[in-house]
């Protein structure tokens, strides 16, 4: 994997890796959501979420286009501890191939009991950035290994159906 | 999908979301419900259970994660638990990356470990300075008087013997034997 480069990521800390207790903490914000605000508006806060604090990273895609979006991805995947995922360009599209999820893997060997809903996030925030970039998002797998996809309009990728996406447990 | 390298970046970018959706109380809720009795509960467990001790194996170990760079210092005696930040790695995160959605991300921490501690029969004597610079001293609940002098329990690592610590009161965010986040004096 390789090692992220500054400017390929939007925000950037003085250590190369992050800290995955703060996996516990995502799982829990997504937990106090749902059961207190329902899903409707958790899944509002990831779209805004994906449209506000990620602009920076929409900024990038929209201007660099895919190979953009590919850089963004190895260098989010190197610095998340834990993780194996392989990033594959196509003319027209990428794959983001997630063997491990570093997340549910952190989440599963803490205890920890994983919002079934966990792996739509990925969804959700994924195409809210996508489309602020231009571009589609899909997302299939899921409950630790998936495929998110990014592509051109033109590549026409099928609707997201919900049901490929797994739900995520212990 | 939402990482944990940049986690206070967006960690302070939902105290904003959520102070915009639901007001000051769901903020307060959710640091309680969501970080000090879910997230954090392996913290929680073991201060309940310890005391100063487990707070010593809490806090040694996730900030050695969070801040290898050693940015802050822990020091204790028998009836008080220390810590100083001079480069708060989660405040500098911020700092270093120009990110402001919510007033004051400092108040997160007592917003979770307040309600902990008090759980746990401890009160927080604590000032920050919203430049990456804090302290805090942790007593039982029934302890009398006030703080420490500077340097009496941390030594030459006291945050508030550095040049730059701020001399005027009304530049510091303080808190004396609190649990509440929102008892705050400035």
């Amino acid at each position: 994997m390789n090692q992220p480069v500054a400017s390929d990521l939007p925000y950037t800390d003085t250590k190369p890796q992050g800290s995955p207790d703060f996996y516990y903490a995502v799982n829990s914000t997504f937990r106090f959501m749902l059961r207190r605000l329902g899903r409707d508006v958790w899944q509002r806060y990831l779209e805004e979420m994906g449209r506000g604090y990620f602009a920076p990273v929409n900024r990038q895609w929209s201007k660099g286009g895919l190979n953009a979006v590919a850089r963004y991805w190895r260098a989010f995947f190197a610095a998340e501890p834990g993780s194996a995922v392989e990033v594959v360009e196509q003319p027209d599209r990428v794959e983001v191939r997630v063997r491990e999820c570093p997340a549910l893997k952190h989440l599963r060997a803490g205890g920890r009991e994983i919002v079934r809903e966990y792996c739509q996030h990925c969804y959700y925030l994924g195409s809210a950035r996508a489309e602020a970039a231009g571009l589609t998002m899909r997302l299939s797998g899921g409950n630790g290994s998936c495929c998110h996809t990014y592509a051109r309009p033109a590549a026409g990728l099928a609707p997201q159906d919900l049901q490929q996406i797994k739900e995520a447990c212990l | 999908m939402i990482g944990c390298y940049d986690f206070c970046g967006h960690y302070e970018w939902t105290f904003g979301w959520l102070e915009r959706t639901g007001g000051h109380a769901l903020v307060r809720e959710y640091w309680n419900e969501a970080i000090n009795h879910d997230s954090q509960r392996h913290a929680r467990d073991l201060i309940r259970n310890e005391g100063i001790p487990g707070m010593l194996k809490y806090w040694g170990h996730t900030l050695l994660e969070e801040s290898p760079s050693l940015g802050f210092n822990i020091s204790h005696r028998e009836d008080v638990y220390r810590m100083d930040f001079h480069d708060c790695p989660s405040r500098g995160f911020l700092l270093r990356n120009g990110l402001n959605n919510y007033r004051d991300y400092c108040d997160h921490c007592m917003g979770w470990t307040g309600p902990m501690l008090s759980e746990a029969g401890y009160v927080v004597d604590h000032e920050h300075n919203h430049r990456g610079q804090c302290w805090w001293e942790i007593r039982p609940a029934s302890a009398q008087g006030g703080h420490a002098a500077p340097g009496l329990v941390a030594g030459d690592q006291d945050v508030r013997l550095r040049p730059d610590w701020p001399k005027d009161p009304a530049k510091l965010d303080r808190y004396t034997k609190a649990n509440d986040p929102d008892h705050k004096m400035k």
